[in-house]
């Protein structure tokens, strides 16, 4: 094996690690969003049954609606929500600079270390999500997916969100680390990738004139893309359409993210000593 | 060609401040004063190969920018600077394979896991065959007694111990060239001489050049052949620490503090 590569699947490794410990984090982030997805399963079921069925223009059934909610509450943490606690805090006190230290690509090293992140949350609250709301009876709970091949195309693509979400949370880091002046912009980029990706409306209950965007725009990857093919609302003839989309986006958002942060290692400097 | 080589290197930071003043708030919001500290105005020194150099001066005279700059994590604004036939900051990741820092006020270990994981980790990073890399451990673990502390995570480990696993750390890859910003700060007498003992015998055996910054003097007239003086970005003395008293000491067998106190003072420090 290549001998980069292997400091670098080291590095996940060890953060992999580190990050069992924020078992409770997890823990309790995945009560908050599971009581929020017991509140859309509840509001859409009220609107499907007694709303005007014509404003649901997206031909999604009640069904499909529910589980699209419930993969989306597994696919979350593939979401980014926030940058990694522990690399803000180096871009925060100057540590950033220290890390150059170390014979690495300096993104390559820092996104190793995010998606491990990403990685161990999400599968703490996968196992949590899976086991309540695929088992809740009464309609509303998650179906199995609409086919074998549908699952089969389904996992390579919640493989590749999770490839898109490491690079755009690297994106939204490498921004954070060129700006001295707070959090804002990144709260505002995090925000645009949580509504866009369907994780408030599933994308193909938007507007219809929409829909051709929706489906090419960088987010809808995120949740939405895999999530399509789970509940059966994109043909497996079209799953190649998806990852498509889902590995080009993750690519710009690497090119630009590599772009955005060697900019800024030229004018670094460690902070304080 | 010297290991080391610095020639007329600059470094300036631009610090905003506020306007002083009752208005200084409001006129802050507007209007910031830049004002440029030089922190290095015009560096030169070289060092050959096992040299073990003492780096003093006061605070904020550009020690750790010195240290920053030869580790390749700082840019300066000119000037030059090869090492082993590198510019630092040109070729950062070659130069840095060969070297091992550490700063004593910052971790380089990871913070929750036990820190033989970090030093596994670092055994992928630089690339160290197994059979070198576990023969290295056990040697300086040995040499700083520091076996009962590789199960423990980086945090949970006091100053003292954490410093002498941030050496192993450095020292791993058998780095030619080791930088040291304040390896001694906050140790007990103990772990202070049992370091400056560990890094005599590091220099002696393995020929390792090694550049430390303190403001113990102790540390340098116990290890240091070789002192530089740096103040407000200058490089003032250049020598023995004999040829240094010889030349501030007002009295015979004066403290080595007093004397340089009074040397600070005679520079206008
Ligand atoms: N990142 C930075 N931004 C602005 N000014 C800086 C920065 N780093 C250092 N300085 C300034 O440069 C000067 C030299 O700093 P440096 O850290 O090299 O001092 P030092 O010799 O290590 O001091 P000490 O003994 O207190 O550690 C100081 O005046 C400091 O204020
Ligand atoms: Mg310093």
């Amino acid at each position: 094996m290549n001998k980069t590569a292997k400091a670098y699947i080291s590095l996940f490794k060890i953060r992999v690690a580190e990050s069992f410990q924020y078992r409770m984090a997890a823990f309790s982030g995945v009560l908050t969003s599971l009581v929020w997805a017991f509140v859309d399963v509840v509001a859409f079921t009220a609107f499907f049954r007694y709303g005007d069925r014509a404003k649901f223009a997206g031909g999604l059934t009640l069904e499909q609606t529910i589980s699209h909610i419930w993969v989306r509450e597994l696919l979350l943490f593939l979401q980014p929500f926030s940058i990694d606690d522990e690399l803000l805090l180096k871009i925060n006190n100057g540590d950033m600079g220290l890390e150059m230290c170390r014979p690495l690509d300096l993104y390559w090293h820092w996104f190793a270390r995010s998606s491990a992140r990403c990685i161990v949350m999400f599968v703490m609250r996968c196992l949590i999500c899976f086991a309540v709301g695929f088992i809740i009876p009464g309609g509303y709970g998650a179906r199995s997916p609409v086919s074998p091949g549908a699952f089969w195309l389904f996992v390579p693509s919640a493989c590749c969100a999770f490839w898109l979400s490491s690079a755009y949370g690297m994106l939204v880091t490498a921004v954070r680390a060129n700006i001295a002046w707070g959090d804002g912009p990144m709260y505002f980029m995090l925000l645009i990738g949580q509504v866009l990706s369907g994780g408030y409306l599933p994308l193909q209950l938007w507007p219809n004139f929409l829909q051709p965007f929706l489906l090419l725009q960088p987010f809808a990857g995120l949740t939405d893309i895999p999530a399509r093919l789970y509940i059966g609302s994109m043909p497996l003839s079209e799953a190649w359409l998806g990852m498509g989309v889902q590995l080009f986006w993750s690519a710009a958002f690497i090119l630009l993210g590599k772009r955005i942060l060697s900019c800024r290692l030229r004018t670094i400097a460690a902070q304080g000593g | 060609m010297a290991q080391i080589e610095l020639s007329d290197i600059r470094k300036a930071f631009t610090v905003r401040e506020r306007p002083e003043g009752r208005w200084g708030l409001l006129k802050g919001a507007f209007a910031r004063h830049a004002r440029t500290v030089r922190a290095l105005d015009g560096v030169s020194f070289s060092i050959g190969e096992g040299a073990l150099v003492g780096l003093i001066g006061p605070n904020g005279a550009g020690k750790s920018t010195t240290v920053k700059i030869m580790s390749g994590i700082l840019t300066p604004d000119s000037g030059a600077c090869v090492i082993d036939g590198r510019v630092p900051w040109k070729e950062r990741v070659a130069h840095v394979a060969g070297i091992g820092v550490v700063f004593g006020q910052r971790s380089q270990l990871w913070w929750d896991v036990p820190v033989s994981d970090s030093f596994s980790l670092l055994r992928d990073i630089y690339t160290i065959p197994k059979a070198r890399y576990r023969a290295r451990l056990e040697e300086l673990t040995e040499a700083l007694e520091a076996g009962s502390l590789l199960t423990t995570p980086a945090r949970q480990l006091s100053l003292g111990q954490r410093m002498r696993c941030e050496l192993i750390a450095a020292l791993l890859h058998s780095p030619k060239l080791l930088f040291l910003d304040e390896p001694t700060i906050g140790l007990d007498a103990v772990s202070k001489l049992a370091l400056r003992g560990f890094l005599k015998e590091e220099n002696r055996r393995s020929g390792v050049t090694i550049l430390l910054t303190t403001h113990d003097m102790d540390d340098v007239e116990a290890l240091c052949p070789r002192v530089m003086v740096i103040g407000r970005g200058q490089l003032l003395y250049d020598g023995t620490l004999g040829g240094l008293k010889r030349r501030y000491a007002r009295r015979d067998g004066q403290d080595i503090d007093e004397v340089i106190a009074a040397m600070y003072e005679d520079l206008a420090l």
